[in-house]
């Protein structure tokens, strides 16, 4: 078995395409239509296009359950997903020029820095670069 | 201050309360990271950073949650597939990312790839011809 797809339940399966490819530099892998307006909808990292994708999944909107959990962390400010860079601070500027909010700042902590950010579909996304 | 944030502060204090043993790992990972295609071993490494071989993988693990040598195939394996993505060939690779056999590095390699070097190198051209071409 492989790791080959990951989910990221968002609210508005258009709105994050915007988000991640538009603002994040992801690229559109996979649009497969499901029926009633949902997609089967995968994004890559431009780096490594045959790499993991993400599934932007609409979980909050068809299931009540999903939405609570995404609702509670996203009220806790806690990031249940992250994402390595290879100079935090850099990618920061970048996504600030892009109009991206950030709840946490670039941050060291101890042999990491982090930076946490809002994906504007109910999610916080961490940054994380190895020091 | 969010749940979030107030957590990890408390966490990070625990954790990264040393700060000359970070300051150590962090160096280790650097010397690594700028000395991956010479001939690194743990006399090597325990000599740059003036610490005993058995305290430096240990402190390494700590923090970094895998031991010098892991880490040291992992960035290998990865400097070893832009190269191959480049076009250059196995033997070429091979000794551009530091491994002294062609034997062990394609070992490696298809152990943490899951294909040999020579078939990633394949794909991968073929690949990026396909990409051009239709």
């Amino acid at each position: 078995m492989r790791i080959s797809v990951l989910s990221i339940p968002v609210y508005d399966q258009q709105q994050a395409l915007d988000f991640y490819t538009e603002k994040l530099g992801f690229i559109k892998k996979l649009d497969v239509p499901l029926g009633e307006g949902n997609r089967w909808l995968t994004v890559v990292s431009k780096d490594d296009q045959e790499g993991t994708q993400i599934v932007l999944e609409p979980a909050p909107v068809h299931f009540e359950p999903a939405k609570v959990f995404q609702s509670a962390l996203f009220e806790a400010g806690i990031p249940w997903t992250q994402f390595d860079s290879d100079d935090v601070e850099e990618e920061y500027n970048q996504l600030i020029d892009r109009g991206v909010e950030f709840s946490i700042k670039p941050t060291v902590m101890g042999t990491v820095k982090i930076a946490v950010f809002n994906d504007t579909c109910g999610n916080y996304i961490q940054m994380v670069e190895q020091l | 201050m969010s749940f979030y944030e107030s957590e990890i502060k408390r966490i990070a204090k625990n954790i990264y309360g040393n700060q000359g043993q970070v300051n150590l790992a962090v160096a280790i990972k650097r010397f690594i990271d700028q000395n991956f295609e010479k001939d690194l071993n743990l006399d090597l490494l325990s000599s740059s950073q003036f610490v005993s071989k058995y305290h430096l993988i240990r402190l390494f693990k700590k923090y970094y949650g895998q031991t010098p040598r892991q880490y040291l195939i992992g960035v290998r394996i990865q400097k070893a597939k832009a190269h191959l993505k480049k076009g250059e060939s196995v033997t070429e690779t091979c000794f551009a990312v530091g491994f002294e056999s062609l034997g062990s590095f394609s070992i490696l390699f298809k152990n943490r790839v899951g294909m040999s070097p020579m078939k990633f190198r394949k794909e991968q051209l073929s690949r990026s011809n396909s990409d051009h071409g239709l």
